[in-house]
């Protein structure tokens, strides 16, 4: 499964106690193209196609299975809104929504996301068009500063809202909680996030 | 004042010479002008919020290869031999570079963990990384100095550094210390310190190079891009004119990226040598290591009081680590100073030890001697049973427009409720106890020369304002448009700011709180020659000559008569072909030097956990003329909240015996979350008679000493060291009972 970061009671710290685990099992358990349902879950260590829902497009790829999400969009996609801050499931820079659930996508391997819809900052508005409420109102509240954790933010912020429309202070402070910046936006961040509340998320 | 540390040139606290003023017709409007002063977002606020703007980190060229350096994991070794061979077999291995040549005895000894060896690059940085982990090195480790206790003590590894682990400064005394400390009611003497921590930038340092013949295109994660150039010409031995450095979005610097690191260095190297691009970013366990830190601060205080509050003498010897042969000092005492004369004596000690050098971090020492000051103060204003405001006003130095800290104290303890502050101690039931405390700051953030800046204003109505200058978070690419829209009576979005690039010009690098200080003048007074030769060329059309022509609301117009006017578009269609164009540097008598600054912090402590809650902070600040309110607020809020991760979290744990990082992520590198972040109300004290001063280094100072006493007043015990652990708050609960 891929990390999820809204699961009940989770939090940056409480997700530390299962990453290395469930990285492990991710890989061993991930869905791959070339794998028979009766047969060994072997692919790799060489490229394997693969396939990916992103954004509403088919986004077809040639990866090692080691790949995760992250670098797969990053690398080989050009899809570069999304940052890498740490690397392992700690500071949510690499925050990306699969299935209406939010993701450290760091820490989630590309081969086991196929067949989910993945969505990245850069779905959230097309070039010249108005922007998400969410990134408005980031823009808004000057909830950003140098802006490289600002993409995790958002989509953390948007798979909050999707899921609670009209959050409490704390569920804001829980939703976003995975999340790091060093520039010390949060105060902004939990300004911009509560002035969304109940409107128009698209 | 401590003048004893000397922060990067126009940051720590100082004065600049005295220099004329500006002509006046360029000064900064006495009356507020349309755009200067008002709450503007930030221009590339929606590249950054849809993911478009691209990072060094983001930047990916044509047939580009991933580098990755080979680091030591000792603290201290020998370098025997370097084998690549099984690493040319890893799939995709493109090239290698010997960093530290073993044969070579000069350079074979690395310092510390993470020290680079040598750098691979290949097609993926998957197979970059199996690359690097293929290189084959023989190691000879060496004894090395890990812990600054055992080199104070002298227990430490001998031989490690030439001129041995400890290096004493000259001591440094004024006034008489026998008759100061005669005088005093009362004498505390204490030892108090502060820990190591990382910058921890988000973006981690990195480089793409790109080499066309023996010309050099660099995009670097750096604080200053004309910097990097100079750095990349004299480490290769080309030409600065043969390199170009750009950097239109970084994701912070913090002081560590105001040079090139080695990294630049080898990105560079390898793609010499494997003719591609090649792009160099460090992991997040390379930047904890090698890209910088804040050294730790300790000191050895002795103190005197008169019965009436006023500190009499001051004696300290203070030691810190800044690593493998960098520097550590910071200011003692900071701000306060005795009375009736400045009478104190200080002996500093750097203390090298074998972990990666330190860098400046955001207000280098103010930080580590506001904590250390500041703690004494509250000791002192217990054994003179006076309250902390009134303690700090009796022994701050004279009032005046750069030395404002007495009357922020009093409006901000009303503001506050500092009325309701209890003595040392909570004393209500329960075991949450609830406190409050309060500390100063100041920096110096003047603006300096030559900054130039260049203006065009073309046929179109466009605006171009160029300058070797970068935005490195703090909104600066927004000033460039305001302070220009500001002079031509336009809105910052009619004005495209060229910025991040050293063809764009020269400019410093963004360190010291400078870059607004020094280049706003220069860009004002470029923007406003390029509208005086606008004005000449309108001025026939409207009947007048140009000294009676303004600029004002997006039209040129009559300064008695607003009715005959130009609208700007109407007015540049005059222009002809070739845009207007005017170039200016800084000048003085429109920047500053010094700010000061006072917050206050309100914490909760569990004393059945010793975790600790801060709940509120109440910071005042002045930075002279503020340009942007909205995004100098941020730049309080982030320096609050960086002072908060000092206070609480964050610190650079080393094994004691292997002298190896067991902290280098972002998981047990503790930094606070948004359910750690308090309630903080800024105060930004705009002061446009003193034209601009830096605000980014000042209100990251004070926050970590409020924080602290708010713990101390909570739990009538003092914590004499930083970071304020759970651990370490119920050890000092222990020895109190």
């Amino acid at each position: 499964m891929p990390k999820r970061k809204d699961e009940p009671g989770f939090s940056r710290r409480s997700f530390l106690k299962t990453v290395g685990a469930s990285s492990v099992a991710a890989g061993v358990l991930g869905k791959a193209p070339a794998v028979d349902a009766q047969g060994a879950n072997v692919v790799g260590p060489g490229p394997v196609p693969i396939a990916l829902n992103v954004n509403g497009r088919t986004v077809r790829l040639e990866i090692e299975p080691r790949v995760t999400l992250l670098d797969a969009l990053r690398m080989r996609a050009d899809l570069t809104g999304n940052k890498r801050g740490c690397d392992r499931g700690a500071c949510g820079a690499c925050t990306m929504i699969v299935d209406g659930r939010t993701v450290y996508a760091c820490s989630t391997l590309a081969i086991e996301v196929q067949g989910k819809a993945i969505r990245t900052v850069e779905g959230l508005s097309a070039a010249n068009a108005p922007l998400h409420p969410v990134q408005q109102a980031f823009c808004d509240k000057d909830a950003l500063m140098c802006g490289f954790c600002t993409p995790g933010f958002i989509m953390a912020s948007v798979g909050l809202l999707e899921k609670h429309p009209n959050p409490t202070p704390e569920q804001i402070k829980k939703g976003l909680d995975g999340n790091i910046c060093r520039c010390g936006t949060f105060s902004r961040v939990f300004e911009a996030v509560s002035s969304v509340k109940g409107g128009r998320r698209g | 004042m401590a003048k004893d540390q000397q922060p990067p040139a126009g940051g720590g606290r100082g004065g600049a010479p005295q220099q004329p003023p500006v002509d006046p017709k360029y000064n900064w409007p006495s009356t507020p002008k349309t755009v200067v002063g008002t709450r503007v977002k930030r221009l590339d606020g929606p590249d950054k919020v849809s993911g478009r703007a691209k990072y060094t980190f983001d930047v990916k060229r044509p047939g580009m290869l991933y580098g990755r350096a080979v680091r030591s994991p000792y603290p201290r070794a020998r370098v025997l031999s370097i084998d690549f061979s099984d690493a040319e077999k890893v799939p995709g291995f493109k090239a290698s570079l010997v960093v530290r040549d073993p044969a070579d005895p000069k350079t074979n000894v690395v310092l510390f963990q993470g020290d680079e060896i040598a750098a691979v690059a290949a097609d993926t940085e998957e197979h970059a990384i199996d690359a690097a982990r293929a290189v084959k090195v023989q190691f000879e480790p060496l004894p090395a100095v890990i812990s600054v206790d055992s080199a104070i003590a002298g227990r430490a590894p001998e031989g490690v550094f030439p001129n041995g682990n400890v290096r004493a400064g000259n001591a440094q005394e004024v006034g008489d210390l026998a008759a100061g400390f005669q005088a005093a009611a009362h004498t505390l003497e204490q030892t108090y310190s502060t820990h190591v921590i990382t910058h921890v930038c988000m973006e981690a340092h990195g480089t793409v190079c790109e080499w066309e013949g023996d010309k050099l295109t660099a995009w670097v994660s750096t604080q200053g891009v004309n910097s990097a150039r100079d750095n990349f010409a004299s480490g290769l031995g080309i030409p600065q004119a043969n390199v170009r450095v750009i950097c239109q979005y970084m994701g912070g610097g913090f002081g560590s990226k105001l040079q090139l690191g080695p990294e630049g260095l080898i990105c560079a190297k390898l793609a010499k040598q494997a003719w591609v691009p090649v792009k160099l970013t460090l992991d997040r366990k390379e930047e904890h290591l090698v890209t910088g830190n804040r050294p730790s601060a300790a000191a050895k205080i002795k103190v005197g009081v008169g019965a009436d509050g006023k500190i009499t003498a001051l004696d300290a010897e203070s030691w810190g680590t800044g690593g493998a042969g960098a520097n550590s000092g910071f200011p003692l005492p900071y701000i306060y100073h005795s009375t009736p004369t400045d009478t104190r004596r200080r002996v500093h000690k750097d203390v090298y030890i074998n972990t990666g050098l330190q860098r400046p971090m955001r207000a280098p020492g103010h930080p580590q001697g506001s904590f250390i000051t500041e703690i004494m103060m509250d000791e002192l204003a217990d054994l003179v049973k006076m309250d902390p405001v009134e303690f700090r006003i009796k022994n701050l130095p004279p009032e005046g427009p750069a030395a404002m800290w007495a009357s922020y104290l009093r409006e901000g303890a009303q503001e506050f409720g500092w009325s309701k502050r209890h003595p040392t101690g909570d004393s209500t039931a329960g075991s949450i106890k609830t406190g409050m405390g309060v500390a100063i700051c100041t920096w110096g953030g003047s603006g300096r020369g030559p900054s130039p800046a260049h203006c065009e204003i073309a046929s179109d109505g466009s605006v171009t304002m160029r300058l070797g200058t970068q935005d490195i978070g703090t909104g600066q690419r927004t000033l460039v448009a305001m302070v220009t829209a500001d002079a031509l009576g336009l809105q910052p979005s009619q004005i495209t700011p060229q910025i991040g690039d050293t063809q764009y010009g020269v400019s410093a690098g963004s360190g010291g709180s400078t870059t607004a200080a020094s280049t706003s003048p220069g860009i004002r007074i470029a923007a406003l020659k390029a509208l005086e030769a606008l004005m000449d060329k309108v001025a026939p059309a409207l009947g007048v000559t140009a000294d009676a022509l303004v600029a004002s609301g997006g039209s040129i117009q009559v300064k008695d008569t607003p009715s005959k006017r130009l609208s700007w578009a109407d007015a540049c269609k005059r222009i002809g072909p070739q845009p207007i164009t005017a170039d200016a540097e800084w000048q003085p008598g429109m920047s500053s030097v010094n700010t000061s600054g006072v917050q206050f912090a309100e914490a909760k402590v569990d004393i059945k956990t010793g975790i600790v809650r801060v709940t509120r902070v109440l910071a005042y600040q002045d930075c002279g003329l503020v340009l942007n309110q909205l995004t100098a607020e941020s730049q309080v809020y982030g320096g609050v909240i960086g002072s908060l991760n000092f206070a609480l979290y964050e610190d650079r744990i080393l094994d004691r015996r292997t002298g190896q990082m067991v902290n280098p992520n972002m998981e047990w590198y503790l930094l606070a979350g948004m359910s750690d972040i308090p309630h903080i109300d800024v105060r930004l004290k705009n002061m446009p008679e003193r034209g601009v001063v830096g605000v980014g280094e000042p209100p990251t100072v004070p926050t970590a000493a409020a924080i602290a006493l708010a713990v101390r007043n909570a739990i009538g015990a003092t914590v004499r060291s930083l970071p304020l652990t759970p651990a370490k708050i119920l050890e000092t609960l222990s020895q109190k009972a």
